[in-house]
């Protein structure tokens, strides 16, 4: 479904990423781990055409991505829930989905689509004439996959989605995402929380220094020696 | 004295609406865009020659041409975004600040060079034959041009108001306006909501000329004086509630409007560059603007 090939990618002289390569099949949840500063964000930043890219090649579901405009892409179905406070902080819960499904693939189908994501999460159909300033971060994190879901995505991207949450959160969201790959839509994500991560993955990639060090199913990486001794320890 | 005063207070609210209405082509420009157009009251005085020439050459009163100024300062927005602006918003948001003055200031220059080349250095006035007419509240002298200014500036607010919270077009806007890369990955064509922010800022600035075309009067060099003021009534309101604009730019009405009777009128200006400075120190974010914006 989706098709990463030697992508590179500099910020002016500093190049962060020197050769990525990846795919994710379709139904499945495909993560990419690392630790900070590996590449993991800006890699996902240039694919959604928010960073230029260096060199390398990108598609989605057989075409091209490199050089389409971003809002292309959330219309062709692929879509990512940014790092940290994806939703926005002054509108409304109710406006914030409603905003999730701007797209044109999405717009006829929203108020199914709202009471599907309501019927995920019954928190937000309680707070969905609330700020979504002023949600907790876990009842956030649930507005951005909402949000997200509302936009009637094919692949969903997800940077750190366990980022700055409780534990018990941390696992809803991640029973979420494996039934958000059940529903028929590939999920991509990226991840520090590497146990939580392979855990829910059907397959991985290691990112380190900007490039792919090792790939392989959960078990396999876990298996791994050197992986454990990088990471898991931790 | 007391009708002196009286007077005063109603003439300030009067002016406080153009104030307040010129000040909100200025917020939703930089608000959206985060740029800092210098060259507003350049637009505004355009909008003013524009509805003077209707009037004088075509005899189409003001308030019947002002949609069609409306219309055309739209498109001469949205030209000046496509061949200036369009560059700044390329930039970092950081530093589309000073771009943005630098790129306005020039504009200003322009503008005001064109307009002494084509429109001459004169100051100009509407005199349609409503012009002198006025209703009196008891020692109060209302001119009615002024009052329609007013209508006219809060009836734009609100519609604008209504745009931003009713519309799937005015949640894209609040949503690129708090977070450009996010409103993309929502799937808004961000450039286009800039297109269009800027176009509509542009045209409210030329409904506001109109009405100083009509109330008051224009000249090529009015720009940077009507710029002034609706910088201190975004930093007196705050980005982000449109009716709060509208609520401050009457405030400064008022209050230049008392501290000309009280102080004399040379210290108008001073008054209200204080008042902008003692609010910029105390409550930066306005009277109604939110803390995080």
């Amino acid at each position: 479904m989706l098709e990463v090939d030697g992508l590179q990618v500099a910020y002016g002289d500093l190049q962060v990423v020197w050769d990525v390569s990846f795919q994710v099949p379709e139904d499945s949840i495909v993560a990419i781990l690392g630790p900070n500063g590996a590449g993991k964000t800006t890699s996902l930043l240039a694919l959604m055409g928010l960073l230029p890219v260096k060199a390398g090649s990108a598609s989605f579901k057989g075409s091209s991505l490199i050089g389409v405009p971003t809002h292309r892409m959330v219309e062709r179905g692929l879509v990512m829930i940014p790092e940290e406070r994806a939703a926005f902080a002054s509108l409304t819960v109710r406006d914030n989905l409603e905003l999730g499904a701007y797209t044109r693939r999405a717009r006829a189908s929203r108020t199914e689509t709202m009471e599907e994501v309501y019927a995920i999460f019954p928190r937000l159909a309680e707070r969905k004439s609330q700020l979504a300033g002023t949600l907790s971060g876990g009842e956030r994190q649930m507005l951005a996959i909402g949000k997200a879901l509302m936009a009637r995505p094919e692949l969903l991207i997800l940077d750190e989605p366990s980022l700055g949450l409780a534990p018990i959160i941390v696992d809803q969201i991640f029973t979420v995402i494996r039934e958000i790959r059940d529903r028929g839509v590939s999920v991509l994500m990226v991840e520090q929380h590497l146990e939580m991560a392979l855990e829910s993955a059907d397959y991985a990639y290691i990112l380190e220094a900007g490039s792919i060090a090792t790939e392989g199913t959960g078990p396999e990486l876990e298996a791994d020696t050197r992986v454990q001794e990088a990471y898991l320890s931790l | 004295m007391t009708q002196l005063i009286l007077q005063s207070v109603v003439s300030g609210i009067l002016v406080g609406g153009i104030y307040g209405l010129v000040a909100l082509g200025l917020a939703l420009a930089f608000g959206v865009l985060k740029v800092l157009n210098v060259a507003h009251g350049e637009l505004l005085m355009l909008g003013g020659y524009a509805s003077f020439f209707a009037f004088t050459y075509w005899g189409i009163d003001p308030f019947v041409s002002m949609p069609l100024v409306f219309v055309a300062m739209f498109g001469f927005g949205v030209l000046l975004y496509l061949v200036l602006f369009r560059f700044v918003t390329r930039t970092e948001i950081h530093t589309r600040i000073k771009n943005s003055l630098l790129i306005s200031f020039g504009l200003v220059l322009v503008l005001q060079a064109l307009a002494v080349r084509f429109f001459t250095a004169d100051e100009r006035t509407i005199s349609t034959s409503y012009s002198l007419e006025a209703f009196t509240i008891g020692p109060v002298r209302v001119p009615v041009v002024r009052l329609a200014g007013l209508v006219v500036a809060v009836v734009a607010a609100l519609a604008l108001e209504w745009l931003l919270s009713r519309t799937r077009f005015g949640r894209a806007l609040r949503a690129t306006s708090e977070d450009w890369t996010r409103a993309a990955l929502t799937g808004v064509d961000v450039r286009r909501v800039y297109l269009i922010a800027f176009a509509l800022s542009a045209a409210l600035a030329a409904i506001a000329g109109s009405l100083v075309s009509l109330g008051y009067s224009i000249s090529p060099s009015i720009g940077l004086g009507w710029t002034l003021k609706a910088l201190i009534v975004v930093v007196l309101a705050g980005l982000g509630s449109m009716r709060g604009i509208i609520v401050a730019g009457i405030f400064l009405g008022l209050v230049e409007s008392l501290a000309s009777v009280w102080l004399g009128g040379q210290y108008r200006e001073v008054v209200a560059l204080v008042l902008f400075l003692v609010i910029l120190s105390f409550r930066p974010q306005g009277f109604f603007g939110r803390a995080h914006a």
